[in-house]
C-alpha cells in the first residue's frame, strides 16, 4: 500500500479545509521527524499525507506578555529565543542539531512518551493550545488537551499561547544519551517564592513518566506555602516519585523511571532554592 | 487550492547545480539523492533520525535527508558532501578526516563531516565543547569520536590560515 497524495497547503484555512474532507484517513506532518520514522519502520502507511510547513503557522510573536508560537515553528527557532526560560532551555535540549531543524512545536504535542519532552515544559508554564476548525477557533489548557486529546475531524492546533514565565524555572532531562534520544525522564518546575522564600505557586511537570506529560501536583501541595529547604524538597520530590506512572521501554524500566523521577524533581527544586 | 501531489516532479538546487526528480508521495530527499540522483555520500542509516549518517544542508542549515519529504525540497537548495569537495579538490575537513584517521568504516562520515560544515561555517572558531554538541547527533560506532574532534579542530585551524574552502 503506497501514500497516493501528499498535500502541502498554503493557509490554514486550506489545511483545515483538507482535514474536514479527509478527516482521520489525512496524516499530519508538523517536521515529519515522528510519521517519517514510522513509514520507514512500516509502523504507518499513510495512504493521504499532509504538511503543515508552507501553511503559514511557522511564527513566533509576542502579545500582551504572551508568546505565540505557531505549530509549525521549528524547535531550533525556540531554542534560539532569548528569555531564558524553561522553554527555551529544554527545546535546546531536544533531539540533535539536524533534528531540531526539523521537528516542529505543535508537531511534538502529538509524540507518544517517552517521546514530547516540550510538553514538560508548556505544562510547567501552564500553556494554552489555540485550536481552528472550520469556522472556529478556540483555546484550551495544554494539560486539558493532553488528558483528553478531543480535536475533532476539522481541527488543528494553529498556535501555542506561553504566558510569561512568573517567578522561576529549571528543566533537566535525563536521556540515555547526549542527543536524538527520547527522555528517560524530563522534570521542569516553574514557582514564584515570596520575600520570605516561601512557595506560593509552583507547577511541576513530568515527562516519559505516564503515557502523556503530566502536573506532579501532590508534589506541588507539599511545596505551598514551604521554604524550598532539604526536608520539603525531599517530601515533595517522594511525592513525584509515588505519584507518577512510568512505562518500561527499551530505554529504562518503569521502576527505573520511578527513581529517576525522585532524584530529578529533587534536582530541580534544588537548583530552584538555589537560584536568585 | 492546496496542491495535491501523485507521482510529481520536484526542482531544486544541488549543490550548486539545478536538479528535477520524479518522485512518489513521501519519498524521502536521502532516497531521491541516493536512488534517483545516485549521488551515494549520503548514507541511509536507522530511518528514525537517530544516527545522522543522511545529514545534509537544506538551505544552509543541518537536517536528517531520512525525515524530510523531497516535495518539500522544491525550489530550495541542498548541499551533500559531494557538493563540498572531492578527489583532487579536497575540503579542508576532508583533508582533516584523513590525516587524522577519522573514518573507518566511513558510514557516518558524511554525516560527520557535514555537521562540521554547518558548525564551522558560523563558529569558525569552535571550542571542542562546541564541536561535541554540533556533533552530538551524529553516531560513529567506530572511532570512538576523539579523532574527529581533533580533525575538525584541526580543520578549523587550517581554514583560519585562509586555506581554500
Amino acid at each position: 500500500m503506497s501514500t497516493t497524495a501528499f498535500f502541502v497547503p498554503r493557509t490554514v484555512e486550506q489545511a483545515i479545509d483538507l482535514k474536514r474532507e479527509h478527516g482521520k484517513n489525512l496524516v499530519v506532518l508538523g517536521g515529519g521527524t515522528i510519521v517519517m520514522g514510522l513509514v520507514h519502520d512500516g509502523l504507518l502507511f499513510p495512504k493521504l499525507a499532509m504538511s503543515l510547513a508552507r501553511a503559514g503557522m511557522s511564527d513566533v510573536r509576542r502579545r500582551d506578555g504572551w508568546l505565540e508560537i505557531g505549530a509549525a515553528t521549528p524547535i531550533a527557532r525556540l531554542a534560539a529565543l532569548k528569555g531564558a526560560t524553561t522553554l527555551e532551555r529544554a527545546a535546546g535540549m531536544l533531539g540533535g542539531p539536524a533534528l531540531r531543524t526539523l521537528a516542529t512545536a505543535g508537531g511534538n504535542l502529538f509524540a507518544k512518551a517517552p517521546y514530547g519532552d516540550m510538553c514538560v515544559p508548556l505544562l510547567a508554564m501552564d500553556a494554552e493550545l489555540e485550536i481552528a476548525g472550520a469556522g472556529r477557533r478556540y483555546t484550551v489548557p495544554l494539560e486539558q488537551f493532553l488528558s483528553r486529546r478531543s480535536l475533532k475531524n476539522d481541527e488543528l492546533v494553529v498556535s501555542i499561547h506561553v504566558p510569561k514565565a512568573q517567578g522561576r524555572g529549571a528543566y533537566l532531562k535525563l536521556g540515555r544519551r547526549q542527543a536524538n534520544t527520547p527522555s528517560v525522564v524530563a522534570v521542569a518546575v516553574q514557582a514564584v517564592l515570596d520575600t520570605n522564600g516561601k512557595c506560593t505557586d509552583v507547577r511541576i511537570a513530568l515527562g516519559a513518566a505516564a503515557p502523556q506529560a503530566v502536573r506532579a501536583k501532590k508534589a506541588e501541595a507539599v511545596l505551598i506555602g514551604r521554604r524550598l529547604e532539604d526536608a520539603t524538597i525531599k517530601a515533595a520530590a517522594e511525592s513525584a516519585q509515588a505519584e507518577c506512572n512510568p512505562a518500561t521501554d527499551s530505554l529504562a524500566s518503569a521502576w527505573y523511571r520511578r527513581e529517576m523521577v525522585g532524584v530529578f524533581v529533587h534536582r530541580a527544586l534544588d537548583e530552584l532554592g538555589r537560584s536568585t | 487550492m492546496a496542491t495535491q501531489l501523485a507521482t510529481h516532479i520536484v526542482t531544486f538546487q544541488l549543490n550548486g547545480r539545478p536538479h528535477a526528480v520524479t518522485v512518489a508521495p513521501l519519498t524521502t530527499l536521502r532516497t531521491a539523492l541516493r536512488e534517483d540522483l545516485h549521488l551515494h555520500a549520503t548514507k541511509a542509516g536507522c530511518g528514525q533520525g537517530g544516527c545522522g549518517s543522511c545529514t545534509v544542508l537544506l538551505d544552509n542549515e543541518l537536517v536528517l535527508s531520512c525525515l524530510v519529504p523531497v516535495t518539500l525540497v522544491d525550489g530550495r537548495s541542498v548541499t551533500t558532501l559531494e557538493g563540498i569537495g572531492g578527489p583532487g579538490r579536497l575540503h579542508p575537513l576532508q583533508d582533516a578526516f584523513h590525516d587524522h584517521f577519522a573514518a573507518q568504516c566511513g558510514y557516518c562520515t558524511a554525516g560527520m563531516i557535514m555537521a562540521a560544515k554547518w558548525l564551522l561555517d558560523r563558529n569558525p572558531n569552535p571550542t571542542r565543547a562546541e564541536i561535541q554538541m554540533a556533533l552530538a547527533g551524529n553516531l560513529c560506532r567506530c572511532t570512538g569520536y576523539v579523532p574527529i574532534i581533533e580533525a575538525i579542530e584541526d580543520a578549523a585551524r587550517r581554514m583560519s590560515k585562509g586555506v581554500k574552502r
